[in-house]
């Protein structure tokens, strides 16, 4: 127990004074506090410059003036009816220099075209925006209705205002709040993917250093992998810590009260969530750092490093998308799936649990596989470990190691 | 106490690294294991420090298997390696106490041993930025910092420059002298003859000799003779059929059939009066006898 604490404490010392880790921890602190600032930033750039300036041309006088009334709806335009009847020269001259967009309308017969002219359509978006359609559909009708002196009930008859109400029929309806959730989930992703991955590289530059003889002969195997999965999992944490503090006090500061509240509604997190949710972020840190011990073992140089971990970190991708795709369909079976297999469990079952979807039986035995397949896990790794410390040639295959872990008794 | 190795095998597949290896060491002392590049030293030091396992055979201390439980063993391994990036001192505190010393008792040995290896202005610096020599110390001291019983020492003076050759050679003596055992792989004949009282040589995982250094040296008879004279006798050595392999200024070093040609040269320098400063009959160094066993 002494040793273990001792090669954390060694390993947590080694990370924390990496150039690199404190590097990726201030640009992350970063990103997230810019983040949290994007709506001010937009704001102090001033919110004219995120709409789009549309030119509306309308020779004919369909619109009899009214254009400006558009720019009272908040859609994300801002119209200007153009004094005078422009010719397409013009037209381009005034997208190059001042607006976004132009619409232009025409009447021929009984209908009224409308052409909606960019400099350059964006990839797969070469139709007339819906939304414009629809803005000056309703105003053109509108216009029309009130040619015929109908009353404004006749009007409301004609135009109902919907009550707008989502019912769902299934009784486990999700509730609660998933975009909580997954930046849960995308935290744990972040901490399997850039924070467990450094198990394999600890053990590899003990490889490479050559001090790996030394230190096996000071304590054991078992010792150095589970001390070394802790301390980068401790540092892990503290940068999540970090991380989550950075992000609360950006929000508190920066965020407007309101979109915080809806994106961050607490309210559905019980205090047996968020133990659940730690649990298994524990544990899925836990498992797939040890699945980079083991890949770790099979390589003596940094170079290898990344080809041996390829196929744990396609594991995790797996894992994640699983949970992630299962998260827009709460009722399907391949939500239970990924909430009970240990790849995705981690990503999957804590939202799960939050939304109601998961029973009582599932969720024991979600964590009971987790557990197990962590201590197996663990236990190959260690095995592992064991049989191919000095191993310091070519890159080992998986079957050669466990070939080598059952020829090592 | 004692070591014992008994029938000892280890195969990597098909290949015997080290084939039957019997090996007693009873005293206190150096114990030298020599042998060529493959020969099995480095695989017989893993399987006794418990690194690699063994393929049978049996392997004690004081009757125990050896073990970081059962027996305080200090190892400087053939392949030199520290944590590049991390302070000496840091890294001697972290193996002293992986090995049971209080914060207190590494604090004191470390200071103690920096300032015996004569390495105390590095306490501070990264590994990385040692040279190989220094950072060979600092595994000397990883090695013997914790007082082991049984110190195991593969190859420690290569790639050492004579000043600090000379330094860890006064360490080894003090150890000898603190009665500790020590096993010492080297390719370098002249330590193993300075260091060893017992040795074993091992060629392709086979032991081809082994015994005290002394006694080995001893059953083989003198081949060479080295005579200083006061004036040139090659007619007389001619005269007992004797070869002169090298003759610097009536230096001669001359080679024997046996030692009884020697006696009959003796004679007959005697018999001419001619006066000799010296007269040695040579027994082989053990560098002879090691490419003569597996050469």
């Amino acid at each position: 127990m002494k040793n273990l604490i001792l090669v954390t404490e060694f390993t947590i010392k080694e990370i924390l004074k990496k150039k690199s880790f404190i590097i990726s921890t201030i640009v992350l602190l970063i990103i997230i506090v810019v983040a949290f600032n994007i709506p001010n930033i937009v704001k102090a750039l001033g919110e004219d410059n995120f709409n789009e300036e549309v030119l509306v041309i309308d020779s004919e006088n369909l619109f009899e003036g009214n254009i400006e009334i558009l720019n009272q709806t908040d859609m994300g335009y801002k119209f200007e009816l153009a004094k005078e009847n422009l010719n397409d020269e013009q037209i381009k001259e005034k997208l190059a220099n001042e607006k976004d967009s132009c619409v232009r309308f025409t009447k021929s017969g009984e209908n009224v075209k409308m052409e909606y002219i960019v400099e350059s359509g964006a990839m797969d978006f070469d139709t007339v925006p819906q939304d414009l359609v629809s803005v000056f559909t309703n105003l053109y009708s509108n216009i029309q209705i009130s040619k015929l002196n109908i009353t404004q009930e006749q009007i409301a008859a004609i135009q109902p205002q919907f009550e707008l109400e989502f019912i769902e029929t299934e009784e486990n309806a999700a509730q609660g709040n998933v975009f909580i959730m997954m930046i849960i989930s995308l935290v744990l992703f972040y901490a399997v993917f850039f924070c467990a991955q450094q198990v394999s590289t600890s053990i590899t530059t003990e490889k490479t250093s050559k001090i790996i003889e030394t230190l096996v002969t000071s304590t054991d195997s078992k010792t150095i992998v589970l001390g070394k999965t802790l301390g980068i999992g401790i540092v892990g944490l503290i940068q999540v810590i970090i991380m989550i503090t950075v992000a609360v006090v950006s929000a508190k500061f920066c965020m407007d009260p309101e979109i915080l509240s809806s994106l961050f509604d607490l309210s559905s997190i019980t205090p047996m969530l968020l133990i659940l949710t730690l649990v298994y972020f524990c544990f899925g840190y836990a498992l797939y750092s040890l699945f980079f011990a083991l890949t770790g073992a099979t390589v003596s140089k940094p170079e290898d490093v990344q080809y041996a971990n390829g196929p744990v970190s396609i594991v995790a991708v797996i894992g994640f998308y699983l949970a992630y795709f299962s998260m827009m369909n709460p009722n399907s079976g391949l939500n239970k799936i990924s909430g009970i297999v240990p790849i995705s469990s981690p990503f999957s079952m804590p939202l799960r649990v939050m939304m109601g979807s998961a029973t009582t039986g599932e969720i024991a035995l979600s964590l009971l596989i987790l557990i197990a397949t962590t201590i197996i896990i663990a236990f190959v790794a260690i095995k592992v470990y064991s049989a191919t410390i000095l191993n310091t040639g070519a890159r080992l295959s998986l079957k050669e190691a466990f070939k080598m872990a059952k020829n090592d008794k | 106490m004692s070591l014992e190795l008994v029938e000892v095998c280890k195969n990597f597949g098909t290949k015997k690294a080290v084939d039957n290896l019997k090996l007693s060491m009873n005293k206190p002392g150096v114990y030298g294991l020599l042998g060529t590049n493959g020969a099995g030293k480095t695989t017989t030091i893993r399987m006794i420090l418990g690194i690699i396992k063994k393929t049978s055979g049996k392997i004690t201390w004081n009757g125990k298997e050896v073990t970081r439980e059962n027996v305080n063993f200090g190892y400087m391994p053939e392949e030199r390696g520290v944590y590049p990036k991390t302070k000496i001192y840091d890294q001697l505190m972290y193996f002293a106490r992986l090995k049971g010393a209080s914060v207190a008792d590494a604090k004191k040995t470390i200071e103690y041993w920096l300032k015996r290896l004569e390495m105390e202005e590095y306490k501070d610096s990264l590994a990385e930025k040692l040279s190989k020599g220094n950072q060979q110390k600092i595994q000397f001291i990883i090695a013997v910092m914790n007082d082991p019983e049984l110190i195991v020492l593969d190859e420690p003076f290569s790639g050492l420059d004579p000043v600090n050759t000379e330094i860890l050679k006064e360490v080894m003596k003090e150890l000898i002298k603190q009665n500790k055992y020590i096993i010492m792989s080297s390719h370098q004949m002249a330590s193993i003859e300075e260091f060893c009282t017992d040795l074993t040589i091992l060629n392709k995982g086979k032991t081809v000799l082994q015994g005290n250094l002394e006694k080995i040296k001893n059953s083989y008879p003198s081949e060479k003779l080295e005579i200083i004279s006061t004036k040139n006798i090659d007619e007389i050595i001619k005269g007992c059929e004797l070869e002169v392999i090298e003759n610097k200024d009536n230096h001669y070093l001359i080679k024997m059939k046996n030692e009884k040609q020697g006696e009959e040269l003796f004679k007959k320098l005697a018999d001419n009066d001619i006066k000799i400063n010296k007269f040695e009959l040579k027994k082989p160094t053990l560098n002879e006898i090691f490419i003569e066993r597996v050469g």
